[in-house]
Order: structure tokens, then sequence, then C-alpha cells
């Protein structure tokens, strides 16, 4: 099965990455946005849902600061854990970006060899990748113009740009 | 996967192009002739791989050919007479001959490797290179500008047997951050996005390398907008019995680090479109700095272990140009299915010539390999055998035990046929404005403007960033100050190697120059001025200007056009007359053409910049200096000829002022004083010292002053000057050759004596109010350090 | 006793390994960088050492988090003795990297706990920074700060030195404890903003040890101020040296 593995920083810890792709929206002259989120995500092919789980914990987040959420990747509705960050209604988009085939994944050979230490043995598959909350109205071509002028190169990178709520 | 042949024999000349084209071969007709008339001979069509080999190994990145053509030139000459000169060879003609000419014994490696070399003590060497990374910048800012720390990183590893990095330096241009979203051509990043890109690849790969970013710089200008310049050098040092390579006839052929994949292949050419059509291709290169710390951990051993007779990099052309150069004398033989590759699927010309990171090629002795390669495997670093060195003076190339291709050594590497230009240049014509009369008000403002500017502002938020004391031998640092408060900005770094070299008091210092604004009045004087600036900026830390040695790198335009190499031309001729005359020489060297980008259909070449990188050896680094004032009541010395070149200068610029005259260099009034202050710095008679440079000596009085939390006062009547000045072109005036120097005032004599026959005075004194004053008997000026120093702090704002 | 020797502990990634051999060879121990690899093929090895260093870098390119895959490989590979080794009260160093790594292994705090209940998490600017800063040295327990003055400089280069504990009570622990060791201050002693905290860490803490005080980690660098020389205005401790030797110093001597 593939796991997709996504780190957030736990409730009182500030998202500082987060927090820097807000400016650097703003700096590209886009004023439309007014909170953004980030997380790094992993999706992790040939383990279980307890290996999933053992190494969102033991790995992939920090025990103190991070949480981390998890979902099958071959849900098509993501059910992205950002909803555990946020209350009220408001609209969440999430710019999903990810690296394209064949475009060398440097984090992921490093993930693939903590799993191997952790006891996981077997063949796991890795990719990085990254999720980018926007909250608030924005619209469809702000969003757009926000994925290709700040969050991806689409040279090296394709993303994709779902509405949460 | 397997190789085809392409059809050359039957085409014309017009077929030949369009095969070159489409291949995205970059040969022109004449070389495509000449490979046809290669295969005539042997009677068949060549291969893909051979025709991509050739491609490669004659591409104008590898083999210079525009400046190692023939260049018929009509311009100025040096002294500005118009003349007409047939150059058969431009570098060999102006920088090698200087080299040549001035023949230096300490000189040990120069033009033929990875790296230049020069001697550091009786048994070690110490290693400079530079290289530019920019179009694969401008594509994928973090990606190239990491890939170019890295690359230029393994040309330190890859000149002799490989030497331990010291230190990094990178200089920048980039486009100004301040361009408004909608003025940004469509398809190009915002220049603030490439510079924030270009600064954390460098980051990310430097700190990861575990290699100090010690010096640099970051200009801006419009004409950099498209196409920025990413320089980025490394030094490193290595036993002198490590410099020379030789490989022999049955050594083994060894590829260690990263897996070959499909990056970089052609450069990143590939439009995305392309990349679309294909989706697994990456165009792009991308770094990954812990493999290529893992192969420089492990090959440092097996140097010392003496495990193998040669290595070399993988730079561009990838495997091709590593085996290629390392096989020249004796021919190589290749089994290319052999290469660890990242994924299935390559043709084995994807994988003779990806630019795919992180791989140096190793020629093992037999007896070796198996030791070597068990060293590489404990810290797993992927070895493996991938051919043999033959005797037959062929390149031969074997997929899954078939010959894909067969080329001559001596066809590959000396068949290239020479190219013709043509070339010319006028520089600007310049008059001398009439006199700016600024009042006390106005002089202040400017100050403050050319402060913030940001050819002068503090680039600390970037410097920051790099972990600059990593190695423990950066006792001269990139900021600089009182006790551990430094924001002052340093002229040059200092190394001091101690963790390499036991007992060793000796250090080596780093510097750069570089003055593209200049090039807009005149190459001549542009490139005469950033090899000033860089000795300037490597004597006023301490270094012995007699044995000083420097790198070029010229980023240029279009060469086909005539004014762009004739501009190319005038800064070649440059370089010979200044090596000369300063008694500097080239040790190693680089060139980027072809700068040029298309906007709405118009093409435009970048204004020409041409780095000039400096190294050089302190005796003592106990007598290195720094640019903060030290202590109130100390002198303020002014050394060198103050005059009326304020042309292309940041005032002028600020205050939108045209004409005037850029500055000259007059290397023998210059050499003298720079001679002096390391005569001075030895003799302790030196408490601060700090080039002249953009901004003049206003913006350097300031800075020594902020950076040492002191104050000055400095009368403009003491200048010396050449000729009549007002007190704004006192200030702002940027001729080169000057120095400030803090003097103890029991010292002032011995200075004078020192400097008998230069341009000395007694300019001013360090005050410890806090306020930096100018005063002449018509203007009085003070302002608060203050505020000067936040005003120079807080300019740049790229994060 | 002879001259005490040092275990190095190197992986990919790590590269302030030699300068920590300088310092300890100047200081009159034998210092050794071995590869994490050898270690796993003989474990035992690691005890007949007499110091350990985990020095920084970037292990394994500090991807996922700072320090995470080495802590995660020692740990699960090596983990008793290196617990065995801290126990012991043999002196054990974590600089920079290595310090996240300790953390992140739980062998700070509380080795004999050995489980993480602190951490090492991006600095408030948001990103990596080199500088030089002051620290206060609360005169605690630890053998490695013995006699060293109430304030003195290091260099600091990271991007995660936010000291955080995982509760109240994991700090309230560490401070009642005397584990603190330096903290973040201006030149005169006074709590310090950024940039002389650079990273915003807890109560501005930059080093701590454990409650045996033979267990040290800390964010800043001695190993690059063992000479005056390297000092930004050759400042010096004890002549021509720098603090950062003394530190080396005392480890060595405790030994002797």
């Amino acid at each position: 099965m593939e796991y997709e593995i996504e780190i957030l920083p736990k409730k009182g810890f500030t998202d500082l990455h987060g927090a820097r792709v807000l400016s650097d929206i703003m700096q590209a002259g886009i004023k439309d946005v007014k909170k953004t989120g980030y997380s790094p995500v992993y999706a992790i092919d040939g383990i279980t849902k307890a290996e999933a789980d053992l190494i969102g914990w033991e790995i992939l987040s920090d025990k103190i600061t991070e949480t981390f959420f998890i979902t099958e990747s071959s849900t098509t509705a993501k059910d992205r854990g950002c909803k555990e960050l946020s209350s009220g209604g408001e609209k969440v988009h999430a710019i999903e970006v990810w690296f394209k085939k064949g475009v060398t994944d440097t984090v992921s050979e490093s993930v693939v060899k903590a799993i191997k230490d952790l006891g996981i043995t077997k063949e796991v598959k890795v990719k990085t990748g990254h999720i980018y909350y926007i909250y608030g109205a924005v619209g469809k071509q702000v969003l757009e113009k926000i994925a290709t002028t700040v969050l991806a190169n689409t040279l090296i990178q394709d993303y994709k740009i779902n509405e949460l709520r | 996967m397997n190789c085809v042949n392409i059809e050359i024999l039957k085409l014309n000349d017009k077929e030949l192009i369009n095969l070159s084209k489409k291949n995205t071969l970059s040969l022109n007709l004449k070389e495509m002739k000449a490979v046809k008339s290669y295969f005539k001979k042997l009677k068949r069509d060549p291969t893909d791989v051979e025709i991509e080999t050739i491609a490669q190994t004659w591409s104008e990145h590898c083999k210079h050919k525009t400046l190692t053509g023939v260049i018929n030139y009509s311009g100025a000459d040096s002294k500005g007479k118009k003349v007409n000169i047939t150059y058969k060879n431009l570098l060999k003609e102006t920088i090698f001959k200087a080299t040549a000419e001035l023949n230096k014994k300490w000189c040990l490696s120069v033009f033929k490797d990875n790296a230049g070399v020069i001697e550091f003590d009786k048994l070690n060497g110490i290693a400079f290179k530079v290289e530019t990374h920019n179009h694969p910048s401008a594509l994928e800012p973090y990606g190239g500008a990491a890939t170019g720390v890295g690359g230029v990183i393994r040309d330190i590893l890859g000149v002799g047997l490989g030497a331990k990095p010291l230190a990094n330096t990178d200089v920048f241009c980039f486009g100004n951050p301040d361009t408004p979203a909608k003025k940004v051509p469509d398809g190009m990043h915002h220049p603030k996005r490439i510079a924030k890109g270009v600064v954390a690849g460098v980051r990310d790969y430097g700190n990861r390398m575990g290699i100090p970013t010690v010096n640099g710089g970051v200009h801006f200008d419009d004409g950099y907008m498209a196409n920025p310049l990413i320089y980025c050098g490394t030094m490193g040092i290595m036993p002198k019995s490590a410099i020379e390579k030789k490989v022999k006839s049955g050594d083994f052929v060894v590829v260690a680090g990263g897996r070959t994949g499909r990056d970089g292949i052609h450069g990143a050419t590939f439009s995305s479109a392309e990349l679309d059509k294909e989706s697994d291709v990456s165009a792009v290169q991308i770094g990954n700095p812990i493999v290529e710390k893992k192969v420089l951990d492990t090959m440092l051993k097996a140097r010392d272990l003496k495990l193998y007779r040669a290595v070399t990099d993988c730079g561009a052309g990838g495997l091709s140009s590593a085996c290629g150069e390392l096989g020249e004398s004796t021919g190589v033989r290749i089994e290319l299915e052999k290469v660890p590759l990242k994924y299935q699927g390559l043709a084995p010309w994807e994988i003779w010539i990806s630019e795919a990171q992180e791989r140096m090629v190793f020629a093992v002795p037999p007896k070796n390999v198996k030791k070597l390669l068990n060293l590489f495997d404990c810290e797993n670093v992927e070895a493996t055998v991938i051919g043999r060195f033959t005797n037959d003076k062929k390149l031969t190339l074997a997929y899954n035990g078939k010959t894909v291709g067969q080329l001559d050594m001596d066809f590959l590497h000396k068949g290239v046929p020479k190219t013709a230009a043509f070339a010319r240049y006028a520089p600007l014509k310049e008059t001398l404005r009439k006199p700016v009369k600024f009042n006390g008000t106005r002089i202040r403002e400017s100050l403050k403007k050319v402060l913030a500017d940001s050819a002068v502002c503090s680039k600390e938020q970037i410097i920051r960033q790099y972990d600059h004391e990593v190695q423990g031998q950066t006792i001269v640092k990139p900021l600089q100050g009182c006790a551990i408060n430094i924001w002052g900005p340093g002229d040059a770094a200092v190394i001091w190697p101690y963790a390499v070299i036991k007992n060793t008091k000796k250090g080596i210092v780093l510097s750069n120059g570089i003055n593209h604004q200049y090039g807009k009045a005149d190459t001549y004087k542009m490139t005469a001025s950033a090899i000033e600036e860089a000795l300037r900026n490597a004597v006023a830390v301490g270094a012995n200007p007699d044995r000083i040695s420097v790198l070029d790198n010229f980023c240029w335009g279009n060469p086909e056009k005539p004014e762009v190499l004739g501009s190319l031309v005038r800064a070649a001729q440059a370089c010979y007359d200044m090596s000369k005359k300063f008694g500097v020489p080239f040790i190693s060297g680089k060139d980027s053409l072809y700068n040029e980008y298309t906007i709405r259909g118009k093409t435009f070449s970048i204004p020409p910049a041409l780095l000039i990188s400096a190294m050089g050896v302190i005796d003592n680094v106990e007598n290195t200096m720094t640019m903060n004032f030290k202590r109130a009541g100390n002198l303020i010395m002014l050394l060198g000829i103050t005059r009326n070149e304020l042309g292309q200068s940041v005032f002028n610029r600020i205050n939108k002022i045209s004409g005037g005259i850029a500055p000259n260099v007059y290397p023998e009034e210059s050499l003298k004083i720079m001679r002096g202050i390391y005569k001075a710095a030895n003799a302790g008679l030196i408490e601060a010292c700090h080039d002249i440079s953009e901004g003049g000596l206003a913006a350097a009085v300031s800075e020594m002053a902020f950076a040492g939390s002191l104050g000055a006062i400095v009368k403009l009547g003491a200048v010396l000057t050449k000729e009549n000045m007002t007190d704004a072109e006192i200030l702002f005036s940027e001729s080169n050759g000057r120095f400030i120097i803090e003097v103890k005032p029991d010292n002032a004599k011995k200075i004078k004596d020192i400097f008998k026959g230069s341009a000395i005075s007694i300019a001013g004194v360090v005050t410890g109010d806090c306020k930096v004053e100018f005063g002449s008997d018509k203007v009085y000026i003070s302002e608060k350090t203050g505020v000067l120093r936040s005003a120079w702090q807080n300019a740049l704002n790229l994060f | 006793m002879a001259m005490p020797k040092a275990l190095i502990i190197r992986t990919a990634g790590t590269n302030c390994d030699f300068e920590a051999q300088k310092a300890f060879e100047l200081c009159g121990a034998k210092a050794e960088r071995i590869h994490v690899n050898e270690l796993l093929t003989s474990a035992s090895k690691i005890l007949s050492y007499d110091i350990l260093l985990v020095p920084g870098g970037f292990s394994y390119g500090d991807d996922i988090a700072s320090g995470k895959i080495l802590a995660n490989e020692i740990k699960n590979k090596l983990g008793d003795k290196i617990k065995r080794f801290a126990l012991s009260g043999k002196p054990v160093i974590g600089i920079c990297n290595g310090f996240q790594v300790l953390v992140k292994m739980g062998l700070l705090p509380d080795p004999e706990l050995f489980d993480q209940t602190a951490t090492l998490s991006y600095n408030d600017s948001g990103r990596f920074e080199c500088r030089w800063v002051y620290l206060k040295n609360e005169k605690n327990k630890c053998l490695w700060t013995k006699d060293l003055p109430e304030i003195i400089t290091l260099p600091v280069a990271h991007g995660e030195g936010k000291f955080i504990a995982a509760n109240s009570e994991t700090l309230k622990e560490i401070e009642d404890n005397s584990q603190v060791v330096f903290r973040y201050v201006n030149a005169d002693g006074s709590k310090a903003d950024y940039p002389a905290d650079p990273n915003g860490s807890v109560n501005a803490i930059s080093g701590i040890c454990n409650d045996k005080g033979n267990v040290f980690g800390l964010m800043p660098h001695p190993e690059r101020y063992v000479y005056a020389l390297q000092h930004p205005a050759r400042e010096g401790f004890d002549g021509k040296y720098g603090c950062g030797k003394k530190i080396f110093q005392n480890a060595v001597d405790y030994l002797k």
C-alpha cells in the first residue's frame, strides 16, 4: 500500500515555513492571501498502516513540536491534515507540489535509509512533496499564479490545486 | 536501448546544418563538414554516440573556440589608438602570454588542469578555480546555483590527484530586486525569486559540503534580469606531489559517486514543452551535496594511499569529456552498460554525455582496483569499473559487447576547425562634465543614498546564511568589526590552514573584483579596474602583492556580433597589460559566452562582466588586517591620488548625472602603494585598512567608522587630487589605487617613510563620538554613524 | 593514565570532525575520526575509548530534520553501547549537529531514560545563520566547562538550534537540576534578543548537560575557537588560545 504521511506543527508551535510562504506571495505582488500553511509530505509505497504510523512517529515528525497525518495515496478526495489546525468555515485550498518523474529526489533516498535503520527492511519507495495551504477566498487564477510564480518550478515539479473546503 | 547510425555522408550543407540544429549539436557548418570528411575517410556514417561525443568535445564550453580562434579586430588598442589586429588565438596572445612572460616560479600548474595551482609552502600547493552556472540558474535558481557550487568543488577535487577544498567564493549579478512583477518578461523568474533561489542553493550545497563560503559579491543591473550571472569558486590545498597526473595504458577506468540519469543532457536547453513530452526526462541538474561530500572524504584518503594515477571530474559533457580528457594520450575503451544508472531506459549516447552530478573518474592501476573499490564501499560511495585505458590512441565505446563508437583521439581533440570572427570596438567618448557643486545637505543625503545603493549596501543577510567559519580556518572574516559585533564589509578573506598543515603561520587570501558598470564606458577600464580591485582587496587584508595570482571569468553576450566580440578583445588586451604591469599571473580561467536573451522577438546581450578572482599567499597570518577603525585618536591616512573619475559611478547614477570619466588604472602608482602596505603591515604599523571602491572616499570612511562603532573627522583639503575638484567629487570619485589606513600617531613618521614617493596624506582622525564628519573651507557634513549604518544595513531586502 | 583516546563519530555529511580532532590533539589527547559504518561492524569498540564526540555538520544532509537520521541510526544500531558509555561517566560531547543527534536520540537531557524529551527546532528567524555570540556560563556541574569565565564568546552556525523541552515539567527539571550549561546573553550578561540570541531557544538555552555532568551538548562551536587568531578581534583566552580550547582541555584533564 502507498501512504502519504504529512507533517504538521503541533498546536502552539509556529509554522515558520508557512509564514515564509505568505511573505513570498506578498513579495510576488499577490495581495489576496491572508494566511498560509506548509506541510512536508512523504509518499511511501510498500508499507502497512502500522508501519506508516511508526515511520511517522519515529522518523518523519519531531516528537516535541510536530504531529503527522496519514492518508492512503489512492484516496481521491484528500482529507488533509490542515483541518486539525483551522477551525471555522473559511475556504482552504491545498497546492501540492511534487517532483516530476525522473527528477532526482535526494531526500527520498535518506528516508529510505532511515526506514531501513528502523528495522523495516523490505523494499519501499519514497517520494517527497510539499503541501501549501492557502486560507480564505482566493480565486482559481490567483492560485495558479501562486503555484507557478512562487511555489513550483514547472520545469522540474508538478503541482495540483485542491479545494479542501 | 541501442545506438543508431546518423546519416551524414550523403547530406549537403543545408542538411548538415539542419542535422546540427535538430540534434542540438551546436556545431556550425564548417565543423559539420569536418565531421563529414572524417567519416568519409572511414567510409561509413557515424553512430549517434560518435556524433554526440564530437559535439560535446568541440563545444564552446569545452574548447573555447571563440577565444582560441582567429579574430580580426579593428578598434582601439591599449592606448586608445585605432588599430587593425589579427589574433590567431586571442587567449594565447594575451592572457597565457602574460603568464608565460612573467614566468613566476611559484606558479606550479597553469591553464592545463581543472584549476590553477600556485605554491603555498615548500611541500604544498593551493589550487583555485571559478566557474559560472548562468543558464541553469536562470531556469532553476536553486538547483542551478547548487550544482554550480558542486561543479567547481569537483574541479578542485579533480585538479592533479585532488586537492582538499578549503573555501568557496561566490559572486552574483542579478536583475534589480525591486523590478515590478509586471515588468518581468513572460516565462522568466522575477529577479528576487532568482536571487533567493540562488542564495539558498549556494548555502545548502556549500554548507553541507563543510566548505566555508568566505568571500563574494552581489551586483544588480537590469541587464541581468533574464540572464543572471552565477560565479562559483573554490580554493583547495594539496601536496606538491599530487599536482601531476599521468594515465598509463592498462589502467582501469573507475567512475565513483552519483549515478547517471538524463540530467542536463545538452545542458539545460530543453523547453518545458519538450519536457512534458517525455515526462521522465530531467533536463535540469539536481545536486546532492552529501554524495559529493562522501566522494571528497573517501577520495582524499585514496589519494594519500596513492591508489590511483589520475582523476578528473564529470562536468560539462559528462563521461565523454572526463574519459576523453584522461585518455587523450593513450586511448580508452569504455563499456557503457557498466555505468550505474538512476533508472533504466537510457540510450548509450545518453549515458555517455549525461551531466549527472557528483561523479569523478579515476585511472587506477590494476593492482589497486580492489583496494580502491573497497575503500569507497566502506563509506557507501558507489564506484564501478567501466573500462580501461588502451594504447591505440582511440576512443572506443562498447555497449553490451558491441562496439557503438570508435574515434581517433587526435581527431577528437585536435580536429575542430578554427573559427574566424570579426571584432570591432570603440569605447564611449568620455568628457569631463561640469563641476558638481553640492552643498552640505545634498552631500549628506547623497552619502546616505550611496550607502543604501545596492552596489554598496550590506549583503549581511546573504553572508550570514553561509557558514563562513566551518573548518575553523577563516581568520579574516567576510564581516568585520569590534569584539564580536561584526557587520563591516571585509575586503577579502584569509584562510589559515592550521588543521591541514601542522605549525604553519602562512595564510591564503581570497578576493574578487568586478566592475561591470565601467564596461558601459570601456571594457578596457572595466577589466583593468576589476584586476586592480581584486588586488587592492587582497592587499587591504595583508596579502603580499608580489605573491598574488588571478583567475579570469568572462561572461559575455553573443561573440558572433562584432561589437560584442570587440569589447571582449579589448578586455583581453587589458588583462595582458595589467597582468604584466602588476606582475600578477593568470593561472586559470573560464568564459561563458552567448549570454543573451530574447524578449518579444528582440534579442539582447547582457552587459559584459569580467570577474577577477585573486588568490595570494601571506607569510604570517598574525599580520593580517581588518577594516574597522580600532581606536579614537588614531590618524586616518589616505593613500593614492583622487582623480575626477565619476563616470559610471554610484554617485552619478543615484543623482542621475550623466557623463564624466570612468576610473583608469595607474599600475605603477598602485603597485608601489600596495608594496608599501604589505611592508607596513608586517611592521605592525597599520591598525585598520580598507580599499576605496564603489561609493568613493565617503563610503569607505563611513564603513570603517560604523564597523568599529567609532567616528571620524576627515578634512577634504588634505585629500591629494590630480585636478581641481569640488567637495562632492572628492568624496564620491571612484578612482582606483586608493586605500584608507588607520595609524597610531606615534607611527605616522614611520609610515610616511615607507610611503615616500607615493601620494600619502593625513586626512583626518578617528573619533569616539560616533559621528562621521567631512569638512572643507566650503562645506561641513556631519552624520551619526548609527544613521549611516542603518542606511547601509537595512537597504537590501531580499528575504 | 595514558594519553586519553577520543572517538569522533563521523558519517556522510559530517564536517567539523577535523577541527575537533585538532582540538583534542592540541590538548594532549589522541583522537580518531571513525565512520559510523565501522562502528556498526564492531560496536564494542566504542567502549574502548575514553571520550566520545559527535561533531557538527549535516549528517545525511539533515534531510527530514537536522540530526534525525543519524540519531535514528545510532539509537537503533548502537544504542546500548552509547548509553553504557554515557552512564559510565566518561566525557561525551555533541556539538551543533552532534547536539541535535544526542537530543533526538534521547541521550540528553537524561541518558538513563534514553528517550527524546526535548528538541532543537527551526531558528525563529527561519534561516541558517552564522555569527559569534556571547554565552553565559552557568558554572554548573558540567565537567567540560570547569574554570571558564562567566561570559564567553563562541561562533554558532545553524538553522535548527532552538531548544525546546517537551513540556514545562521537563524544562523545570532541567533548570532545577542545574543542567543548563550555557545561555545566549548580551555582552554584559543581560537577557539577549535576536540576533544576540540567534534562535529563540526557551530560556535562551544554548547548551545542556546530563545530571552527572559528563554528557554535554551545545549549539555553538568550541572547536572553531581554540586559537585567539580565530576570534574576530583576535581576543584570546589563556594567551594565544581561545576559550574553546579550555572545553576540550577540561575533558582531557578530567581523565588524567
